[in-house]
């Protein structure tokens, strides 16, 4: 064989951006920095000259962009897992007797696993509505709907398809049936525009770490009926110490212990940085980039793209003839292009649309560029060329 | 799993060595020649050939029996063909050994 060893590696592709956006903006590590460059501005706590309340002014960044409040009722967790897992347990905790609750096929396992295990644990019913072209319908949801429902917790967009789900509707037809509706936006948030004021969730889920462009662990949710959720965890908030159970007044009533500053400056920092360049435009340019690679790769023998009309910048693809964790292997050590390979936490999602096995998932941000799609496309269409190449066995 | 760096990079004569012993699967035609190796119940090898960075995952029921396999597929193959023969010799006996771990306990054993 002829080949020479290669030392060089070419320039990194990210496209795991689904996962986690990279890079971040500059000026959000800037606002990272100077978080930490001061000491912590802890309102009823700690307080200073020049120092930022970060967790106040993030809310209120917050509030402006999803077009909805009050700020207060905007929650800062570790990420869409924990705000999912709080607002679930706390919803079946403030019932305090067994329902019945619906989900849909289309999602992550931040939403399967606390629902499964609520289940298990005979708390729950659970009713889980197939996708059909990739969303869930008003009328699913409807045909899974009995006396005894009382929560539906959705995905706003899929990721492993990306498609977003029309939940204003849905919304609007549990609201008027008095339905506990708990949106998981962790794959929309700064993605596509969500006007909360004209749709009437119980809750909103979001992350920073993704199309909100903060720093991992940090994330949140939009409450609108704080009093459906029970109160899970306790702490120190910097008020009304003297009493010995948490404080009802919101945030403080969700929210225990000491806040991750440079998380939440990082989330602010990432919102402004959107609202500056404009939602639209990131919008139009991941579309873009998501269209010109699955124009890249559509007609390529041996690949088969799962959804070839995403909402969403997410792009499933699957090459034949070779494993796709191999397949990310060789594209990440090779050719130093990084998408994200499995079953991306939705277990269901890939049971429906390749029996289970995963597939490869390319994701894009407004930081990748046209280029890198078609040198990435150019990557994978090697692999696939290869997949049929000798096995050799004892 | 575990991720090696060799003193000297993988050759093709390593994965001719290779697939005395499993499931060799090669794309020789990629950007870098890359391999991969199954041996059920043993081990799964991914790297690329000319490169000293190799990616080695065990499977779990038989990890103390298999820790081994790697460096023993390295250490065999410097002997050409009669490292084949040993190392096949060296494979029944941790077969033996698995068979005696996978055999249904009579019940007696204190």
């Amino acid at each position: 064989m002829d080949h020479a060893p290669q030392d060089t590696q070419p320039p990194l592709i990210y496209l795991n951006n689904a996962a986690t956006t990279w890079p971040k903006p500059s000026e959000v590590l800037e606002e990272v920095a100077n978080c930490l460059r001061q000491p912590l501005h802890e309102p009823g706590r700690t307080t200073g000259n020049g120092s930022m309340d970060y967790p106040s002014a993030a809310r209120e960044a917050l509030a402006a962009f999803f077009h909805s409040g009050p700020a207060e009722n905007f929650i800062f967790t570790q990420n869409a897992t924990d705000s999912l897992n709080l607002l679930i347990h706390g919803f079946v905790k403030k019932t305090g007797m067994q329902f019945h609750a619906i989900t849909t096929e289309l999602e992550h396992n931040s939403v399967l696993r606390p629902l499964t295990t609520l289940e298990q644990e005979g708390a729950i019913t659970l009713s889980v509505v197939p996708f059909i072209d990739n969303t869930v319908s008003l009328a699913a949801i409807e045909k899974a709907i009995c006396s005894e429902t009382r929560l539906v917790v959705m995905t706003h967009g899929s990721n492993v398809l990306g498609s977003v789900q029309d939940i204003r509707p849905i919304a609007e037809y549990l609201h008027a049936n008095d339905i506990f509706f708990i949106v998981d936006g962790a794959q929309t948030a700064g993605h596509i525009p969500v006007d909360l004021s004209d749709i009437p969730v119980g809750a909103f889920v979001f992350t920073g770490h993704k199309a909100l462009f903060g720093i991992p662990g940090i994330g949140g949710f939009f409450i609108s009926e704080p009093d459906a959720i029970a109160i899970t965890r306790q702490g120190g908030t910097g008020t009304d110490s003297r009493t010995l159970t948490q404080p009802f007044e919101m945030p403080m009533r969700f929210e225990a212990g000491t806040h991750n500053y440079p998380g939440i400056a990082s989330l602010y920092a990432g919102i402004r940085f959107i609202t500056s360049i404009g939602q639209e435009a990131i919008e139009k340019k991941n579309t873009d980039l998501t269209r010109c690679f699955i124009r890249e790769l559509k007609d390529t023998q041996g690949i088969t793209i799962y959804n070839e009309k995403p909402d969403l910048p997410v792009v499933s693809f699957d090459i034949a003839g070779i494993d796709n964790h191999e397949a990310g292997f060789i594209l990440a050590r090779a050719y130093n292009v990084i998408m994200r390979t499995g079953l991306h936490c939705a277990p269901l999602v890939h049971e429906r649309i390749d029996g289970g096995k995963g597939c490869i998932r390319a994701s894009f941000s407004y930081f990748n560029t046209r280029d890198e799609c078609r040198v990435a496309a150019e990557a994978i269409r090697e692999v696939a060329w290869s997949a049929d190449s000798q096995v050799r066995s004892d | 799993m575990k991720e090696y760096v060799l003193d000297e990079p993988l050759t093709e004569g390593f994965l001719k060595f290779l697939v005395n012993f499993g499931t060799v699967r090669s794309f020789e035609q990629l950007r870098k020649p890359y391999f991969s190796f199954e041996k059920e119940q043993f081990i799964s090898i991914k790297g690329f050939l000319w490169e000293s960075n190799v990616e080695v995952r065990y499977k779990k029921e038989f990890q103390d029996l298999v820790a081994d396999y790697f460096h023993l597929l390295l250490y065999y193959e410097r002997e050409g063909e009669p490292g084949i023969a040993k190392l096949k010799g060296v494979e029944e006996s941790i077969r033996d050994k698995m068979k005696i771990r996978l055999a249904p306990s009579d019940g007696n054993s204190r």
